[in-house]
């Protein structure tokens, strides 16, 4: 490195992004690019940063790889805390390829990592969860460290799993002490408070109360039978059925659930199922296929018996019965309720799953995106849905360990 | 031209408190090296360092027999290297873009990086009296019985390099192990070399090749 680039990064080493900036601000040479990328994206310019850091990696020459694939992480974290989705992952692969190639490991494990937090955020968590288990975070500094924590935190939220959330919160506390970062400590405390939060609403008997994280997990894991509305499935002692995309069945289900031990009428059946206020003969014709096609799906769980007005749940093993609801039952509750599994969603398997027309359901998506209750990605067809995640990546920027050009 | 794996004979550090090591010069009896905030001593013998400058010391060093030469940001500060006193101030050829620095002949002799350039420069007022083209990106520079040699360094390959003062032409090559860079560059006057390692915080000793007559 020359001079002034050596005095430059020594400044950004210090946290003087200012002082980094009045060394090279006149150069285009693109170790200068890159440091000037780097400290503006210190100072907040996060869409001047990533035109600088483009530029660097383009002028790099083609032995200088390490400080291309540099450049190439740095962009790709800075798109990733910026939300935006949508961008290409095929370089921050080929990055972190080529810095495995070089042995620059901690810059490699970094590019894995926003790999794997890319992941998570789509809601992607198998493959988040396959791709974490490959990363050994033992050489990640203090900063890394914390927001690899954070990753664990969140998957193990979405999966249902509070005493590994919470582990992970300590740790990514400690390290987030560790390396001195506010904004860090601000996003572990957003997280633990989620777990503190209620995270649904129980309803069993006729009453309702509020169900914490650990709660719920207690809950999936005992013998009743939990007629699930927030993910759309009926489950009791490890078998699930699965209704999302079978919105009628799911709805007479949650019904007879509410009601569990006594039965439901026909007419409160239809009303909740068609919204038929005044049900005739077709009406009732078609509430008998329903139950039918309800009775076969539940088949392993429970029975569905003919009462004299309507009908009753009849569970085979469990002893209870309950439903599991969002917190909040809300405007677009059912487009929220299919978003919850964490998973991204198109609008038109959305569509689907709730027998809505897409027109009503892409109208449901703008308003909760307006409210900041959902997320998009992609574009166009490409485009997916879903709710913001519990916790698992941070907005705090980390950057490469090693400067581009060193 | 000639060319051949540059034979590594000993490798000193990392050093507590040093990141990279940037400039690197011999006064005879000790080597000196530029770590970012300070020059280091070290007595080649030993490894040990026995003595350290506090100054910004961002790349290239040199030695006149009597002072040292040290680049920061865009100059060039005249150090007396036993009190540590800054004697002058001049600028830097390349504004800033300066990598390796040698002392030979009266001139100072000061690597422009990214430039592939070698600029000799007045000491005394920092005017260039003459500029050498290289066809690769120019580290440290030294001279050593008439021979001109620099490190280059591009991404994970680094060389010495013997070019032709007059023309630039290349004489000679001593290629480095890959990722095993080449910042600062000085000879002992004698056989052999010492290359600074950059980030990685060491300092290399390597040998010069043999002649079997003087040549030029």
């Amino acid at each position: 490195m020359d001079s002034l680039i050596t005095a430059a990064a020594r400044a950004l080493a210090t946290g003087d992004p200012l002082g980094a900036l009045n060394r090279v601000a006149l150069r285009n040479d693109p170790p200068a690019l890159a440091l000037r990328g780097i400290a503006m994206a210190q100072l907040g310019d996060l869409v001047r940063a990533r035109a600088l850091l483009q530029k660097a990696a383009r002028a790099f020459g083609p032995k200088e790889a390490v400080a291309r694939a540099r450049c190439v992480v740095a962009e790709a974290e800075i798109a990733l805390v910026s939300r935006d989705l949508g961008w290409p992952t095929k370089p921050l692969e080929a990055a972190r390829v080529a810095l495995e190639k070089h042995g620059d490991w901690v810059n490699a494990a970094h590019a894995r990592h926003l790999e794997v937090r890319r992941l998570l955020l789509i809601g992607r968590l198998d493959q988040a969860e396959h791709a974490l288990a490959e990363l050994d975070p033992a050489p990640f500094p203090p900063a890394w460290l914390a927001a690899h924590e954070l990753v664990i935190a969140g998957i193990a939220m979405r999966r249902l799993r509070t005493k590994e959330a919470r582990a992970a919160l300590a740790a990514a506390e400690r390290a987030a002490r560790d390396a001195c970062i506010p904004a860090l400590l601000t996003e572990i405390e957003s997280a633990s408070r989620a777990l503190n939060t209620p995270a649904a609403r129980l309803i069993a008997r006729g009453e309702e109360r509020p169900l914490l994280l650990e709660e719920v997990e207690a809950l999936l894991a005992s013998k009743a039978l939990v007629v699930d509305a927030c993910r759309y499935v009926v489950r009791n002692a490890g078998t699930t059925v699965s209704l999302p995309r079978r919105p009628v069945l799911f709805t007479l289900a949650r019904a007879l659930a509410e009601a569990w031990p006594n039965d439901v009428s026909r007419s409160t059946l239809l009303a909740r199922t068609f919204r038929a206020k005044h049900a005739d003969e077709s009406h009732r014709a078609r509430l008998r296929v329903e139950i039918g096609r309800l009775r076969k799906a539940l088949r392993p769980l429970a029975d569905i018996t003919a009462t004299k007005d309507g009908f009753a749940l009849a569970p085979l093993r469990a002893r209870d019965v309950v439903v599991l609801a969002t917190p909040v039952e809300e405007e677009h509750g059912s487009v929220l309720a299919f978003l919850a599994d964490g998973e991204s969603w198109s609008s038109s398997a959305l569509a689907l799953a709730l027998s809505a027309s897409q027109r009503t359901v892409q109208r449901a998506l703008d308003e909760l995106a307006e409210a900041g209750k959902v997320q998009s990605f992609g574009r166009a067809r490409a485009r997916r849905w879903m709710t913001p995640p519990v916790a698992g990546f941070t907005t705090a920027l980390l950057l490469p360990a090693s400067l581009p050009g060193d | 031209m000639k060319r051949a794996a540059a034979e590594i004979i000993r490798e000193y550090g990392p050093f507590p408190g040093v990141q990279e090591v940037h400039g690197v010069t011999f006064d005879g009896q000790r080597v000196w090296f530029a770590s970012g905030d300070r020059l280091n001593a070290l007595d080649p013998e030993s490894g040990k360092t026995v003595h350290t400058i506090d100054m910004p010391a961002h790349a290239g060093t040199a030695f006149d027999g009597r002072y040292l030469f040290q680049l920061f940001e865009k100059n060039i500060q005249k150090v007396d290297p036993k009190s540590g006193r800054v004697i002058a101030t001049i600028p830097a050829p390349g504004n800033g873009g300066d990598s390796g620095m040698a002392w030979a002949e009266g001139s100072l002799w000061v690597g422009q990086y990214r430039e592939k350039k070698i600029h000799q420069i007045d000491p005394e007022t920092g005017a260039i009296q003459r500029t050498i083209e290289s066809t690769r990106f120019v580290t440290g520079v030294t001279w050593v019985d008439g021979e001109l040699w620099h490190g280059t360094w591009e991404g994970n390959d680094s060389e010495l390099r013997r070019i032709d003062p007059q023309t630039g032409d290349v004489l000679e090559e001593l290629a480095m192990p890959s990722g095993t860079g080449i910042s600062g560059l000085e000879s002992d006057g004698g056989d052999q070399f010492f290359c600074g390692g950059g980030p990685s915080g060491k300092l290399r000793a390597v040998r010069r090749p043999k002649r079997s007559s003087k040549t030029g």
